[in-house]
């Protein structure tokens, strides 16, 4: 009796708390910014102390001189600003990524809009089947990717025994190419649950409506779902291409060590010589870059503009 | 690294730090929170996963995955509890190591490159000659090679444990035999065979770089017991590799990939360490061929070293020693088809598993060069350098 | 809903436009359907590549390639199960994931709400400050959460640091799905509740969840699979006694063990099947997952 005592007050005390706006916000606010203060906060202040600093090339520990040697070194080339590994790296990544979220969008959302609309079995099989191979762990995957490409992969052995082709293609080679096949099949499954999660909260029977009152599918597309989606749509984008601007397993597997993306860059200065102030610079880029392009996409689908209610 | 270290003034680093937890200006780790509540913590972090030893002391080991076939083997015969953590690279052991890891694991087994940056970080105790009794039955050839390459105040730092050495593989279907040398790689019309967009090199600056300059002829630097390019030899070097890229399939560090890739025919002239290609024929693949270059080979030792953080220091070297004991050393062998350093493993092993990886000639190793750090002085524009390349 | 007056005002525009077209109607519709489910059918079939391809070499000699091709053995799955490390990994990494993705989820739909309901200051910072744990690349990360841990707060790394890291790893994934979802939320629904006399606490348990559980399971699913196939957090934050399956995963490339990763990859995949086709036909997860749509079920 008195546990059940107990969780009464709790939830009458919660409720009152619930009622002012201030308390509303402090609930459900409150618990993600305590995590991020204590976890988050810490090693970011890290990351930019660090890049500041250098590391002793003698005993690999922290020099407390604050420098920018480290920005500095970013654009630094004896061959010149656009030829600095950094920047092509970071351009590479940016373009690779581009594409990858771009080839995700186009094929995902027509599928995710299929599951929205029509349900029970149609939806049942179709997830099994598209969460099914989001199991299979990444390293694994890129592997297989691997046996794909190449001249002497399946892809080009099959197209050569079916006489389609007589040499290897060049294309089905490692390369950019393979790496955009590679993160595009790793990040799909991302932007398809995104895009179904946002698209699940529209109400099919209004567009039929709205189709039966005449208007036409592109009218309906633009006016009605897409400024629904896109928050989903800014979501699942996210979703695919900042884990592609850093990723490092895929273009090393499925570039063959030829395509330095900048997430391969900045591990190869944490691990070859405790680089570790160049990498935090490096990394500050791309994190600002990025948060740069999130806070303007943000601007732009603004918050308080959608909404059904 | 320690983050109270101030470093720019005195050049000795090697403070008490280790023994008092304190640094030389009286920062001391562990003692944000209260130590009440870090040490409930800690026991929790702990114990998720681990039985207690009671008084059997745990020896946490970070090394190479095959090392666990040892683990039992070492438990019984020395009363410790040993905990294996795999790792597939050296210099991540030495960037764990250098960013606290070193006060969580006993030994590591990094190659003998990155153990002059584990003795500079101060992160490593020196060689215990009482404990580690098999050390004298080692090859000769790797007691020299760790005198110089490993001391540090007089005294070794270090025990090698297996070894091999880097020369390239080619496909003799396609590629007819010819004197081994470099030039394979970096010449058109070395063969009579079309090698553009067959050739692999290996993606790590310490294997391809030295290699470069091998070829390029700037043995010289590659004397002592580190690399000392000038910085206009690494800009060649840099240039060289740039101009080699588009002959190239690609850079391969990992052993599976490689060997897969080659199977499938991906390539046909790799530039790559003896293991793998062992393994290949143990598979069955006797059209590859290995070859050690005119000029010169690369060749890697591992070393166990043991952390100057460790509580079990004494047992962390007998677990070494065992190591290179006869019947672990063979295990090893047979595990990862590279050598052990202690000769008398020939008596565990097979004549044919001896051919291919037991009794090694130590002769054969005169020629070959071990593989060293880059010198301080230009490790920036030598990492630089390689960068680039990969940009490219 | 505010674009319903929108939509009439269009549809005189429109009107004609349907007539004028060159292709009947019922043409079009046919084209578009089909070319929808072909489109789903080349997707699924692409995805599944790799998957097939794993599991194919899983049961096969040949451990490197798919051709030559020589013969369908069991031998890897008997020297894979046996592998002690093997199971210990896979089950420390589940149970990281889980407890991780449960921290995310909570820390996520509560941040969803606040951000998607409630005007305060600094909510851009806030929202930015959610998604930033996934774009700072994992190494620096990694490195950066060791040395806090290690240096500041004197945890060693273990099974807590690797969970804390990922559960912070975690929350931008739910939170940018939740949010999503929470966008197009008919609020009419809630009002309505409240309008009859629901607490705060009753109309998001019965009303709020059940709609937006299909984004709290995927946001849940997306937190989990990241802290599941993470290498290089764990690497950083994991002790010499956690469990960790990306570890023990990367340790066999460098040992040439390709075979016991197509095993584990496949039992990870047979054992998620398993679980999905149970959860998805008894106890009505998919009904559940499917929320409103088994509602409007059509052809």
């Amino acid at each position: 009796m008195a546990i059940s005592d107990r969780t009464e007050e709790l939830h009458s005390s919660l409720s009152q708390i619930l009622t002012t706006k201030q308390g509303k916000v402090a609930i459900t606010a409150g618990p993600a910014t305590v995590w991020i203060l204590l976890l988050l906060l810490a090693p970011m202040i890290f990351m930019v102390i660090v890049s500041f600093l250098e590391v002793s090339r003698e005993t690999y520990d922290i020099i407390f001189e604050p420098t920018l040697k480290n920005y500095q070194a970013l654009f630094d080339s004896s061959l010149g600003f656009w030829e600095s590994p950094f920047v092509k790296a970071l351009l590479l990544s940016y373009g690779i990524a581009i594409i990858s979220t771009i080839l995700c969008l186009t094929l995902a959302f027509p599928l995710a809009y299929l599951l929205a609309k029509r349900g029970g079995q149609t939806f049942k099989v179709v997830i099994f089947l598209v969460l099914l191979p989001f199991f299979t762990m990444y390293l694994v995957r890129a592997y297989s990717w691997v046996l794909m490409f190449g001249q002497g992969g399946v892809l080009n052995s099959t197209l050569l025994s079916i006489g389609l082709i007589s040499e290897p293609i060049e294309l089905l080679n490692y390369g950019v190419f393979a790496i955009i096949v590679g993160l595009t099949h790793a990040y799909f499954p991302y932007m398809l649950l995104t895009l179904y999660a946002s698209l699940d909260g529209i109400d099919f029977s209004l567009v039929d409506a709205a189709r039966d009152l005449g208007a036409s599918r592109v009218a309906v597309m633009k006016d009605h779902i897409l400024p629904l989606t896109a928050p989903g749509i800014v979501g699942g984008s996210l979703f695919v291409f900042v884990p592609s601007v850093g990723a490092f397993i895929t273009p090393r597997f499925l570039g063959q060590g030829k395509v330095q993306m900048i997430g391969i860059l900045i591990e190869g200065r944490v691990n070859g010589g405790y680089a570790i102030g160049y990498a935090s610079a490096a990394s500050m880029f791309v994190l600002i870059s990025i948060v740069a392009a999130m806070v303007l996409t943000f601007r732009y689908v603004s918050i308080e503009e959608l909404g059904g209610g | 690294m320690r983050i109270g270290h101030i470093v720019g003034m005195s050049d000795d680093t090697h403070t008490a730090s280790s023994e008092t937890n304190t640094t030389t200006d009286g920062f001391s780790r562990r003692t944000y929170l209260s130590a009440a509540g870090s040490a409930t913590i800690a026991g929790l972090a702990g114990c998720a996963g681990s039985a207690g030893g009671g008084s059997t002391p745990t020896i946490n080991i970070i090394t190479w995955e095959e090392y666990q076939e040892m683990e039992e083997n070492i438990e019984e015969t020395l009363d410790v509890n040993i905990e294996i953590t795999p790792s597939s690279s050296s210099s991540e052991m030495f960037t764990q190591w250098n960013s606290g890891q070193d006060e969580q694991f006993d030994i590591a087994v990094p190659n003998n490159n990155l153990v002059p940056n584990f003795i500079e970080a101060d992160l490593i105790e020196p060689l215990n000659r009482d404990i580690v009794t098999a050390y004298g039955d080692m090859y000769d050839k790797f007691q020299n090679l760790a005198e110089t390459q490993f001391s540090a105040d007089g005294a070794v730092h270090g025990v090698p444990v297996r070894f091999g050495w880097y020369g390239y593989a080619y496909d003799t279907r396609s590629v007819p035999d010819h004197e081994p040398s470099y030039s394979i790689m970096f010449e058109e019309d070395y063969v009579d065979a079309d090698l553009d967009g067959e050739i692999i090199m290996y993606d790590e600056a310490n294997k391809t770089m030295p290699v470069t300059a091998l070829y390029m002829g700037f043995e010289e630097a590659l004397e002592g017991d580190r690399m000392t390019f000038s910085t206009d030899q690494i800009q060649q070097m840099r240039d060289r590799l740039i101009e080699q890229k588009p002959r190239l399939q690609g850079y391969i560090s990992s052993d599976p990939t490689f060997i897969q890739e080659f199977q499938q025919g991906n390539f046909l002239v790799g530039h790559s360490g003896r293991n793998e290609i062992i393994e290949m024929r143990t598979q069955g693949a006797d059209w590859v061929e290995y070859v050690v270059p005119q000029e010169g080979a690369m060749a890697w030792y591992e070393t166990a070293v043991v952390s100057s953080a460790s509580e079990n220091k004494d047992a962390a070297w007998e677990v070494v020693n065992e190591f290179i004991a006869p019947d672990n050393g063979a295990a090893l062998a047979k595990a990862g088809f590279s050598p052990s350093v202690n000769p008398a493993i020939s008596e565990e092993l097979s004549s044919e598993e001896n051919s291919l990886y037991g009794s090694i000639d130590p002769s054969r190793l005169d020629g070959m060069i071990p593989f060293k750090a880059i010198s301080s002085d230009v490790e920036e524009e030598y990492e630089s350098a390689w960068e680039a390349v990969k940009s490219a | 809903m505010a674009t319903e007056s929108q939509e009439s005002r269009n549809t005189d525009e429109t009107a004609h436009e349907s007539h004028s077209g060159l292709l009947h109607f019922r043409t079009v519709e046919r084209i578009l359907s089909l070319s929808l489910n072909t489109t789903a059918v080349v997707l699924i079939g692409f995805l599944w590549i790799p998957l097939a391809i794993m599991i194919f070499l899983s049961f096969a000699e040949n451990t490197t390639t798919i051709f030559p091709f020589e013969g369908f053995t069991l031998s890897n799955y008997a020297v894979t199960v046996s592998d002690g490390a093997m199971w210990n990994a896979v089950q420390g990494s589940l149970l990281i994931a889980t407890v991780a993705a449960s921290i995310a989820t909570v820390l996520g739909v509560l941040a969803s709400l606040a951000l998607t309901r409630y005007a305060f200051k600094f909510k851009e910072l806030y929202r930015t400050f959610g998604i930033i744990p996934m774009v700072i690349p994992g190494i620096v990360l990694g490195l950066s959460l060791r040395i806090y841990f290690q240096e500041i707060l004197g945890i060693l790394p273990g099974f807590m640091t690797v969970v804390l890291a990922h559960s912070l790893y975690g929350i931008p994934f739910v939170l940018l799905i939740v949010t999503a979802r929470l966008y197009s939320f008919d609020e009419s629904l809630e009002e309505a509740a409240r309008d009859l006399g629901a607490g705060p606490l009753e109309t998001f348990k019965d009303i709020t969840l059940p709609v937006i559980a299909p984004a709290v399971g995927a946001g849940f699913l997306f937190a989990w699979i990241r802290s599941f196939e993470d290498y290089i957090r764990a690497l950083f934050l994991s002790g010499p006694n956690t469990n960790v399956l990306t570890i023990w995963m990367f340790s066999k490339i460098k040992n040439l063990d390709a075979p016991e990763l197509n095993v584990v990859s496949s039992l990870i995949v047979f054992g998620i099947a398993a679980a999905l086709a149970i959860a998805m036909n008894f106890g009505n997860v998919s009904g559940y997952v499917a929320g409103t749509v088994t509602e409007e079920e059509e052809a």
